[in-house]
């Protein structure tokens, strides 16, 4: 029963949308290779094979080798994992914060309201770039899940304005007050009466808050502004740049275009699995999936809008 | 199927010809039949009322009038059109030459003004915008506007410098009505045209619009569920049931001497003000899926007559008598068999729900002032004064054990507001609320040190919502809904008591199979179910007072009085007491009176009257509640409908409330001292409280004093508006 609600069901509603299935392989395969790739491929060093080999010309390189010999394609496998600690922890930061903030600040209202929307006002209008430069520069951060937070350290603030006005609308429906009056606590109306409805945005922007922290870091290790401390496609790109001259030397071009390809599919497949899930929390979708095996001919499976036409 | 020949007078040539128009949508689970096999033709300069629930393919037919079914739906069929003779086929039109019939030969007014004006723009614009669109003279249209502005009572200059949201919802859709009629159109297709308005504004449309329909030679197909409304106004009526027409025929024939078992069916179960209540009944069983139609005649899993030949067959629309038409292989029998409520001779027993009302109000209002404050706020809000709506003023009330209070009132009368004051989700501005004998909201702020917690208040008041859509949370199962009040106060439940619990209380009010119901989303429900869920929900908390707000009114018409038996059935268990609030005094008539409880008539954010509902309704003392019959009172075939015995239909601002008795700028019987003075509920010297100084003793100075003279209360010479 459990089991069913959320898990099989929430899956069987992905695998039916090709862009939810897509994603989900992207993303799997980069998880994939930021666990068990790191332990089957051995860790990149210099002089591994010859300089500066193209890719898809010598398949002990399957992506060739850098100016040092390094394989790029080991570079990018034991990137992986960092990368992905620091995505993880940019995005459920900023999203995590926004849901408390903005479903509190706009359930609750009054001096709740007003307290937390000046504290964000006052975060969104600190400009983000300089005040992750300056952050980064002072606290030179060293762990992948503290440079995440550092790069969305007031990215949550604009999410937490847009989900507080979709509260407010939640707030007025006759559920919520049904809830009220039955003397439910706070807590759980915001957990099991508003964040659902919440959910398909909350996703969409959960993916984009991953892309932004994929953008940013790469940016600022990019131009250094990041320690180089741990192996990362921004730093990657760095030396292909400043050591390779990659964007006007043909021959180290692929030392660019690899770490590049990786993040623009990673990207992509981020989007792919946002556009594809927020089907999961359509009621209509997950009562004709749950019900596949009986399904019934009672089932309502019109799309909305079509049985809003035909029964108005 | 055969028609009937134009041969009488008031029947001219046909404007449509209507044969076997059906829409169809292809869906995963097969197709979805909305409109099945319509054939009608339709009559120059009549009104032809089309009567049917919601799903029963009305608003189909409507479109297909003008080729505008909503895609991916598929029309076909024959729809004729007849302009100065010449005949033309709709379904072969391009899209340029079916732009110039729509509106310019057949306009179309839906329900919900509100949503038909772009709010940024003027009512001037959307005028000019429409002549414009179809190359009309602007300065010739706009004067025709004006004319049918005017016609329709209201102030032409005013409403054409307006934004739609300055304006009434009732000075709307007249307005919406002037817009349809602008390009000069000889057929207006009305959907629901009044469905949201009140009572009282529904009543005023229609005589306004019967008028117009004489001056400019119109013929209107009117829709609507609400087979009395019409039932005067129109010329001919047809009723629909599962996407079919059931009946057609002359108005004072279907509604008089209906022969469709389904008419009749739904002619008893519809409540109103002069049957006795025992003798209203609800259909049985719920109206087909588009997807699964039962064989046959449609109505026979519903119908009493019902036998093998009307499962297998589907009967024909046929001639009964002269010019009526019924698909029913029995209409004979069904004449003989299924007694009309309002001719039955059976001596009327009017059986009372009496229950144990105690001597100690469980609930007691007193003095209660409920304000809003509107605009200011903000950064400029210290340079402004926001306006005081005045929401609720001065009301008192008790509510004991058992007992059903019915609120009555036109919207904005601030029925809502102080229903929800009694059952403390809304904190009065002044005066206090006893739960018991104590104070509410003196136990929550902790001011009052009662022997009741807070908690149990709290539990004990509780609400059922008007919309059956927003009621229930639709990303939770029922079963999930249902748990949540049960874990609220009972937190040590087993979880399969939980689940018993919620099981046994689906299967008692007719949900079966309980299993599958429990474990269904919300919009797998029906409408009527969904309140039923919304009802358990509120009755596991085991209350002392429910709140029942307009919790019938979005139901469909045989569902209603289901609803409000089930309700009543569940106090007697229960031993609640419910404040039940409608725009609709037939409903208020039939809920309180089966409870033997009270009708309290509201106006403006105060109480006018309270009393018997019996009382209240055979002898209303108040004028307004007077005025209030009138608009329910519907019941039987007028030729013309009557003027309202009232002065001007819209309700003064309640930011800005009249002095002195807030109904004086509308009563028929104000005279001079209703301006200055104010009546109370508790000074009149009549059988129930009501605030009318003609209830006072005879010695009060209102006898002596002159009536308001007419013309200096009305500000332009605008019947309808004025106030």
């Amino acid at each position: 029963m459990f089991l069913n609600d959320w898990l099989i069901t929430p899956l069987r509603v992905i695998w039916d949308d090709w862009r939810a299935r897509v994603g989900g392989i992207i993303i799997l395969l980069y998880v994939l290779m930021g666990t068990i790739g790191v332990v089957l491929i051995s860790e990149p060093r210099p002089g591994d094979g010859p300089r500066l080999i193209r890719p898809f010309q010598d398949w002990a390189h399957p992506l060739g080798t850098d100016i040092n010999g390094n394989d790029l394609f080991a570079q990018t496998v034991h990137a992986t994992p960092p990368m992905l600690e620091m995505i993880v922890a940019g995005a459920v930061f900023t999203t995590a914060l926004a849901m408390v903030v903005g479903t509190l600040s706009g359930y609750k209202g009054g001096i709740v309201d007003r307290l937390l929307m000046t504290f964000t006002d006052i975060l969104l209008t600190i400009p983000g770039l300089p005040l992750v430069i300056v952050l980064a520069l002072v606290l030179d951060p060293r762990q992948p899940w503290v440079v995440g937070v550092i790069l969305t350290i007031n990215a949550w603030a604009g999410l937490a304005r847009a989900i507080r006005s979709q509260v407010l609308t939640i707030r007025e429906e006759a559920y919520i007050e049904a809830a009220r009056l039955m003397g439910i606590s706070t807590w759980r109306i915001l957990l099991k009466d508003i964040t659902p409805s919440l959910m398909p945005y909350v996703l969409v922007n959960f993916v984009n808050a991953a892309r932004t922290v994929v953008f940013a870091s790469v940016a600022l290790y990019f131009l250094g502004i990041l320690p180089d401390t741990f192996l990362n496609w921004g730093v990657m790109m760095n030396y292909a740049y400043s050591v390779g001259g990659a964007l006007y030397t043909s021959g180290t071009a692929h030392w660019l275009f690899v770490p590049l390809m990786t993040i623009v599919v990673l990207s992509f497949g981020l989007i792919l699995f946002a556009q594809g899930t927020d089907r999961v929390f359509n009621p209509r979708v997950r009562a004709r999936h749950a019900s596949q095996d009986d399904l019934e001919p009672g089932e309502d499976d019109m799309s909305g809008e079509v049985a809003t036409q035909i029964r108005g | 199927m055969t028609e009937p020949e134009p041969t009488t007078t008031k029947m001219g040539r046909p404007v449509f010809e209507v044969e076997g128009a059906s829409v169809t949508y292809d869906m995963d689970r097969g197709v979805s039949r909305v409109l099945d096999d319509a054939t009608i033709d339709i009559f120059e300069e009549e009104i032809l009322g089309v009567v049917g629930e919601s799903g029963s393919g009305k608003s189909m037919f409507a479109s297909s009038l003008l080729n505008a079914v909503p895609p991916p739906g598929t029309l076909d069929g024959e729809i004729r059109y007849h302009r100065d003779g010449e005949v033309i086929d709709l379904l072969g039109l391009s899209p340029e030459q079916l732009r110039r019939v729509r509106w310019e030969d057949v306009a179309m007014v839906f329900q919900g003004a509100q949503s038909s004006f772009n709010p940024t723009i003027s009512i001037r614009r959307h005028f000019e915008e429409t002549l414009e669109a179809h190359e009309y003279d602007i300065e010739n249209g706009l004067e025709h506007a004006r004319q049918l502005l005017a016609d329709l009572y209201l102030d032409p200059e005013r409403v054409l410098g307006s934004y739609p949201h300055e304006l009434s919802g009732g000075m709307q859709q007249r307005a919406l009505i002037a817009l349809s009629l602008v390009l000069e159109p000889d057929v207006l297709v009305m959907d629901e045209p009044t469905a949201a308005l009140d009572l009282l504004m529904q009543r005023s449309i229609l005589s306004l619009l019967e008028n117009v329909k004489e001056k400019y030679e119109l013929t209107v197909v009117f829709i609507t569920h609400d087979l009395p409304l019409v039932a005067g106004l129109a010329d001919r009526l047809a009723v629909m049931y599962s996407f079919k027409f059931v009946e057609i025929g002359r108005a004072e024939d279907v509604f008089s001497n209906p022969k469709h078992p389904y008419t009749r069916a739904l002619l008893n179960a519809i409540p109103n003000l002069d049957t006795p209540r025992s003798r209203m009944h609800p259909i049985e069983g719920s109206a087909p899926d588009p997807v699964n139609v039962p064989t046959g005649c449609s109505y026979h899993p519903r119908c009493p007559l019902a036998d093998e030949q009307c499962e297998a067959a589907e009967p024909p629309l046929a001639e009964t008598t002269d010019k009526h038409h019924a698909a029913c292989y029995y209409w004979e029998e069904a004449m003989e068999e299924i007694e009309l409520s309002i001719e039955s001779d059976e001596p009327a027993v009017d059986d009372t729900v009496v229950g144990r009302q105690s001597d100690e109000p469980v609930v007691s209002v007193d003095a209660v002032d409920v304000h809003f404050e509107q605009g200011g706020g903000g950064l400029f809000g210290f340079f402004s004064d926001p306006d005081t709506v005045h929401a609720v003023d001065d009301a008192n009330l008790e509510i004991y054990e058992n007992d059903v209070v019915a609120l009555v009132g036109e919207s904005g009368c601030g029925k809502t507001t102080l229903g929800k004051a009694i059952i403390a989700a809304q904190r009065p501005t002044n005066g206090t609320v006893r739960y018991r004998g104590q104070d509410i909201w003196g136990t929550r702020d902790g001011r009052v040190d009662g022997e009741i917690p807070w908690e149990q208040i709290r539990r004990s008041l509780q609400m059922i919502h008007q919309d059956p859509g927003s009621s229930l949370n639709s990303h939770r199962k029922i079963k999930s809904s249902l748990e949540d009040p049960l874990r609220r106060w009972h937190p040590n439940m087993d979880p399969g008591d939980r689940e018993e619990r919620i099981l046994g209380m689906l299967e008692y009010t007719g949900m079966s199979p309980p299993t599958d119901y429990a474990l269904r989303y919300p919009h797998q429900l029906s409408g009527g179910e969904k309140q039923r869920v919304a009802l358990i929900r509120a009755l596991l908390m085991n209350p002392d007072v429910i709140l029942a707000d307009e919790a019938v009114s979005a139901l469909d018409v045989s569902l209603r009085l289901e609803m409000m038996d089930l309700m009543l059935e569940l106090q007697d268990a229960f031993d609640t007491s419910y404040v039940f609030i409608s725009h609709n005094l037939s409903n208020a008539r039939y809920f309180a009176g089966n409870a033997d409880g009270r009708i309290g008539v509201m106006y403006l954010g105060e109480l006018v009257e309270l009393g018997p509902v019996d009382e209240v309704i055979d002898e209303p003392l108040h004028p307004y509640t007077k005025v209030l019959k009138w608009a329910t009172d519907d019941m039987e075939l007028s030729d013309r409908i009557e003027d309202p015995p009232i002065r001007g239909i819209d309700i003064p601002d309640p930011v800005n409330p009249p002095a002195g008795c807030r109904f004086h700028t509308r009563c028929p019987e104000a005279r001079t001292v209703c301006r200055e003075e104010s009546p109370s509920l508790d000074e009149a010297v009549s059988a129930h409280p009501t605030a009318c100084f003609r209830e006072y003793p005879m010695e009060h100075p209102y006898w002596d004093s002159e009536p308001v003279d007419d013309a200096e209360e009305t500000v332009t010479g605008d019947p309808i508006d004025a106030g």
